[in-house]
């Protein structure tokens, strides 16, 4: 049984399953960047996922899956970007009340366009392409870990470096940072902190929306009611786990995949899987825990070296005379 | 030096129910380091908001180096030469000073990359250049307040600005802070041939530093002439439109017994620092103990000592024999200590809530104004809080008023009100009339006054020097969290005062 | 307090009026999207809700877990510390009211009620405690952990039953049923509505009091409008805002008891569709104003309710309804801006601008 559960599959599994989140937690991090909590990427994802199923359905073509989502994703980015930057609104209630109206609107669109209740899976559904990468089929273990995974799970791979690469290697990421944690720094050098916002909420909504598509057209091929399943919320776990950090952040969303994928495992042989779901949630709690004990350290340390650092600087000021 | 490089014709700002500028006419000129001065809310900030883009004018015409600008907002004004220092400064804490030199024109390499060494190196370029040291690796959040404001300066030079415009810039600094930011002010303007704008209400340093002044008052220009024709006399008179000497106070005949007394306070700011540093006082009832010291040198830390509202590090605060230090606001509050904080609206009130319900706190858990362990009898607050707004001449619609809608004066008054009514032995007082007008400052001197003469002990912390002198009895002077020296009011003079409030004691600075 | 109020309550209920209209005109043009009328079919979904004693009763049994979580988040948020656990605690309080009505199969009602309603009050307000403490002791921010925490009550109760208080016979991810002398009383026939409705009357009056009424109430606003001057004035803030959240977890733990005692009879492990998410709108959508989630939690009930009729009677999907009040949640959110901006436009108020 221990075979069974614990094998190269269990490891292939966790990418799978970690994809979705780190997609979402990659757009989540973005606005976290800028200075907001995103609550509604489970609204987000789940409308992704609708969008979807709904352009691959009807295009019979997971481009235009891939197209509705996207779309969905940027208009959901700038209706909360608007609600939140424009209007000031608590980005708080803002994400709740998107989470509940993607659960609504996808419901209702489920069912007057669909005409079924619960789940819609059709064959005119086009999943997306699994990829296949040549080189690496000759590699024993490489190639079951690695390759013909799903079109997003290599994307995730590429936005997770070109992510890192865009905060904390290009201006642009500067102002993101900036933004986020000193906004008039950034307005009185001309340029606009909320627009910088603004941005950061869009593409927060695009990458929930890839989140979204991989899940109905990468992970599954239909759309079932609230799909998202507290995906939003533990891509959250995993921003603030990996502080916000995208490499970070990707390892936080393989640790809580692989328990995702090791619960699924369990339940298929009679284990409950309620606990190794509820690791993300936990770990979380406790990560919090640990950073401010952490910075509470720092603190101390520093308040002690207190005396030194302040003599310090006036010397260096000394030395401009 | 006489070119003009700004001229503003007929500036006008107007915002709803506020005639913030008026009409203003104003020459700034090549080379000349010009002070515009005037009390709080006289308009100075938004004039220069208006150079700088940050506001757009009602009306009136903003000439830069003689061409007529539409200055819409500060990238126009950057690109003009133009850059400002601001009060608050505006550096992002956990990035380099490199980088926060840099932000908003990184350098770049392959168009789309941020260049981190060349922006180390630009500011290493300008640092030497302009002789205005900073190590461009270090994190802005672990720099002294006169390091950042060099950073500032930075930022605005290496976006090329000619123009420099300082708003406040000596607020926060010490005055060897001070010092050293005039030495640059007067290099940058002399041998780098830029043009200085500092806006200030400290009019000592309008003479040491400026070249021309301008005054500005209620949102008019009221005139501009040379530094050197000008006294603190002439400028003062013209910050208040009138000859402003108020009444000296008689000083107090009968003083009590010690009611609180501080031995050996040691206390840590918000960044873990030392903020006061072994300070010991005591105050008795029937005088008031004033505390002078430039902005920044441990009051606020003080205060909050003396309230249970910052921890203490070392020593004690007996009140009553009893020592207080580290008790909670509470206990302090059921000692006896009252207290007028220096941010009325973040501290001493809440702004979203009613003028009854502010002048309720601490009421609330005494009877009559609670029954019964939990409840409120509204007949007996009503009658407290009508009392209050009577005796204390709160004008507000009624009491149910949001206090956010009230005056600053009122909203102080409010804070007094509460306050002054417990009858407590002891009052802690924190910039009691910042940036009130004359009447309401005389209105709450009074007060102070009229409480010292019922024989409470009280401890009055200003920055207002003529505060200070008009209503202590005994004043300590505060530089860098120490006391360092203590006078009789009738003994001292204010430039003696002066001195010890900059760290110079006698023996040095004699 | 009321009299001068009046105006700027009267301004805020204007604009909730209005955002509820454009709710509805939005609604509106969705189902004619459909193809249906807006007319019939939102004449359908009121006589759905409030068209007979009996409908009435349906939406009345719908509003009492939406008031009990509503007054939750009202009595929390307006202390300062937001309490986005209510649906984790919700699930506990139910597990609670079950256990104890599985366990104790042999007392009458008169005690075997309360007991359940006490253990269930218990662990909703223990389990609230916690991020509570997390929040005052180490600054840990409450809104994440709560999130979390509702997470691990929903999967912690599921595994409880699913495994060790499973059912013997049936339902798979539900205990057993409780004792007969458990079942509260229903009040109108083929209705759900039970007297619980009594118990939630008798709480919101309570609360009411408590927080217009005593100086507890009191120190609570005032720590949530301004904490600083709350310390300031001597408010032991740490305290108060523990009380609070202990405050708002009880009362979810009680919505939970209620879901077992007067509605499923047991605990299930999907036992709420999201009680805790709706009340906290409520109570967002009034400003935490106790008087105002009893109202909105009677709309929120006939808008469930109506929508069933309506879906019924017309083929208009009932989610409808969900995406109506998501939209008038966005708009009341955006109030404040809104109302900017009109005043930008109008430019005529005496707003003081920034000198």
């Amino acid at each position: 049984m221990y075979r069974e559960i614990f094998n190269i599959t269990l490891l292939q599994n966790t990418i799978r399953t970690a994809t979705p989140l780190i997609l979402a937690a990659l757009g989540g991090l973005l606005t976290s960047h800028t200075g907001i909590l995103n609550i509604g990427m489970e609204g987000m994802i789940l409308l992704g996922a609708f969008f979807g199923v709904a352009g691959s359905y009807f295009f019979e073509s997971y481009l235009m899956g891939i197209l509705f989502a996207v779309t969905s994703g940027i208009i959901i980015g700038i209706v909360f970007a608007l609600f939140v930057i424009k209007l000031k609104s608590d980005e708080f209630i803002v994400g709740i009340a998107i989470n509940m109206f993607a659960g609504g609107l996808t419901m209702f669109l489920l069912r007057s366009i669909f005409g079924v209740k619960g789940a819609f899976s059709s064959p005119r559904i086009q999943p997306l392409p699994d990829i296949n990468i040549a080189f690496i089929d000759k590699i024993p273990i490489l190639n079951v870990l690695l390759n013909n995974h799903s079109l997003f799970v290599y994307i995730s791979w590429i936005l997770v470096i070109a992510i890192y690469i865009f905060l904390y290697k290009t201006p642009y990421g500067l102002w993101f940072r900036a933004a986020g944690e000193f906004p008039e720094a950034l307005d009185t050098v001309g340029i606009s902190s909320d627009k910088i916002k603004f941005a950061s909420s869009i593409l927060c909504g695009i990458l929930c929306g890839f989140a979204g598509v991989h899940l109905s057209l990468g992970y599954l091929t239909l759309f079932t009611e609230n799909m998202s399943a507290n995906r939003g919320f533990i891509a959250l776990a995993a921003i603030i786990f990996g502080s916000a950090n995208p490499l970070m952040t990707y390892v936080a969303a393989l640790i809580f995949g692989f328990f995702d994928a090791l619960g699924i495992r369990l339940q298929g042989v009679g284990i409950p899987s309620q606990f190794t779901q509820m690791f993300p949630y936990i770990v979380t709690v406790l990560v919090l825990i640990a950073v401010v004990k952490r910075e509470r350290d720092k603190k101390a340390l520093q308040a002690k070296a207190g005396r030194i650092d302040k003599s310090q600087s006036q010397a260096a000021g000394n030395l401009t005379r | 030096m006489q070119e003009s490089i700004i001229k503003l014709v007929g500036i006008s700002k107007v915002f709803p129910g506020v005639v913030a500028n008026d009409n203003i006419n104003l020459e700034i000129r090549r080379g000349e380091i010009h002070a515009i001065v005037g009390e709080n809310g006289a308009g100075k900030s938004t004039l220069m908001k208006i150079i700088y883009g940050l506001y757009q004018p009602t009306a009136g015409e903003i000439y830069i180096n003689g061409r007529l600008m539409n200055v819409a907002n500060p990238q126009i004004a950057i690109k003009n030469g133009i850059g400002m220092v601001h009060q608050h400064f505006m550096l992002v804490p956990s990035f380099t000073a490199a980088e926060n030199v840099v932000l908003g024109s990184e350098p770049r390499k392959n168009t789309v990359f941020m260049d981190f060494e060349e922006a180390v190196i630009i500011t290493k370029a300008l640092s030497e250049k302009y002789g205005l040291y900073v190590d461009p690796y270090q994190k802005v959040e672990d720099l002294s307040v006169g390091i950042q404001q060099r950073i500032e300066i930075l930022k605005v030079l290496y976006r090329g600005a000619d123009i420099l415009i300082l708003d406040e810039p000596t607020a926060v600094l010490t005055p060897q802070e001070t010092q050293e930011l005039f030495a640059i002010m007067r290099r940058l303007v002399k041998d780098m041939g830029k043009t200085i704008i500092i806006i200030t209400h400290k009019l000592q340093e309008v003479l040491e530093v400026s070249h021309r002044v301008s005054v500005m008052r209620r949102g008019k220009l009221v005139g501009t002439m040379d530094t050197k024709d000008a006294t603190e006399q002439i400028l003062a008179e013209m910050m208040v439109g009138k000859e402003v000497v108020f009444d000296k106070f008689h000083a107090n005949q009968n003083k009590g017994k010690t009611l609180m007394e501080v031995k050996n306070l040691v206390v840590r700011d918000n960044r873990g620092f030392i903020a006061v540093d072994g300070i010991s006082f005591s105050v008795a009832a029937g005088e008031i103990l004033g505390v002078a010291g430039v902005e920044g040198n441990g009051q606020t830390e003080l205060v909050e000592a003396l309230t249970g509202l910052r921890k203490v590090e070392e020593g004690s605060i007996l009140v009553n024999g009893k020592d207080m230090a580290n008790r909670s606001p509470s206990e302090f509050r059921k000692m006896g200590i009252s207290h007028i904080p220096e941010d009325r609206l973040k501290t001493g009130l809440a702004p979203e809530a009613s003028v009854n319900e502010n002048l309720l706190m601490g009421y609330q858990h005494k009877k009559p104004y609670e029954s019964f362990g939990m409840k409120l009898n509204k007949k007996a607050i009503y009658q407290k809080t009508a009392q209050l707004i009577k005796q204390f001449d709160i004008r507000t619609p009624s009491g149910q008023t949001k206090v956010k809608s009230l005056s600053g004066g009122n909203m102080q008054k409010l804070v007094v009100a509460r306050e002054f009514s417990f009858n407590s032995p002891i009052l802690i007082i924190s910039q009691p009339t910042r940036g009130l007008d004359i009447g309401a400052i005389e209105f709450i001197h009074r007060q102070i006054i009229e409480m010292r003469d019922a024989g409470r002990a009280i401890l009055l912390i200003s920055a207002d020097l003529d505060e200070i002198f008009r209503l202590s009895d005994r004043i300590v002077t505060i530089y860098e969290g120490k006391l360092t020296g203590e006078f009789m009011t009738a003994d001292v003079t204010k430039q003696a005062i002066g001195l010890y409030m900059t760290g110079k004691n006698l023996s040095t600075a004699g | 307090m009321k009299k001068i109020k009046l105006s700027q309550d009267l301004e805020y209920i204007f604009s909730l009026a209005l955002s509820i209209v454009l709710a509805l005109i939005i609604g509106a043009l969705i189902i004619l999207a459909n193809g249906k009328s807006p007319l019939t079919a939102y004449a359908s979904l009121i006589n759905g809700s409030l068209g007979s004693p009996y409908k009435m009763a349906t939406t009345l049994a719908k509003t009492v877990p939406l008031i009990l979580t509503g007054l939750a988040t009202a009595v929390a948020f307006s202390s300062g510390i937001f309490n986005i656990g209510g649906e984790g605690q919700l699930y506990l309080g139910a597990f609670a009211a079950a256990y104890v009505g599985f366990t104790f199969t042999n007392l009458p009602g008169l005690i075997g009620i309360p007991l359940a309603l006490i253990f269930a009050a218990l662990a909703g307000g223990f389990y609230a405690l916690i991020p509570a403490l997390l929040k005052v002791k180490y600054g840990i921010d409450e809104v994440i952990t709560t999130i979390m925490f509702n997470s691990i009550a929903i999967l912690f109760t599921g595994y409880l039953a699913n495994y060790p208080f499973a059912s013997s016979v049936g339902k798979m991810g539900a205990t057993e049923m409780i004792a007969p002398a458990y079942k509260l009383l229903r009040l109108v026939a083929r209705s759900k509505l039970h007297t619980g409705i009594f118990f939630t009357a008798v709480i919101a009056l309570a609360i009411y009091y408590l927080m217009e009424k005593t100086s507890v109430g009191y120190d609570f606003k005032m720590i949530g409008t301004n904490l600083i001057f709350a310390k300031y004035g001597g408010i032991n803030a740490e305290r108060n805002m523990v009380i609070a959240m202990i405050i708002s977890g009880v009362l979810c733990g009680i919505a939970g008891a209620f879901e077992v005692l007067g509605n499923h009879y047991r605990f299930l492990q999907a036992i709420s569709p999201g009680y805790a998410f709706d009340g906290m709108l409520v109570s967002l959508i009034v400003k935490n104003k106790v008087v105002g989630v009893i109202l909105m939690s009677i709309f929120f009930g006939i808008l469930k309710t109506g929508s069933i009729a309506m879906e019924f009677e017309t083929a208009i999907p009932s989610e409808l309804v969900l995406v109506i009040q998501a939209i008038i949640i966005l708009f009341i959110a955006g109030e404040k801006g809104f109302a900017q901006i009109l005043r930008r436009i109008h430019a005529k108020e005496g707003v003081r601008g920034d000198v």
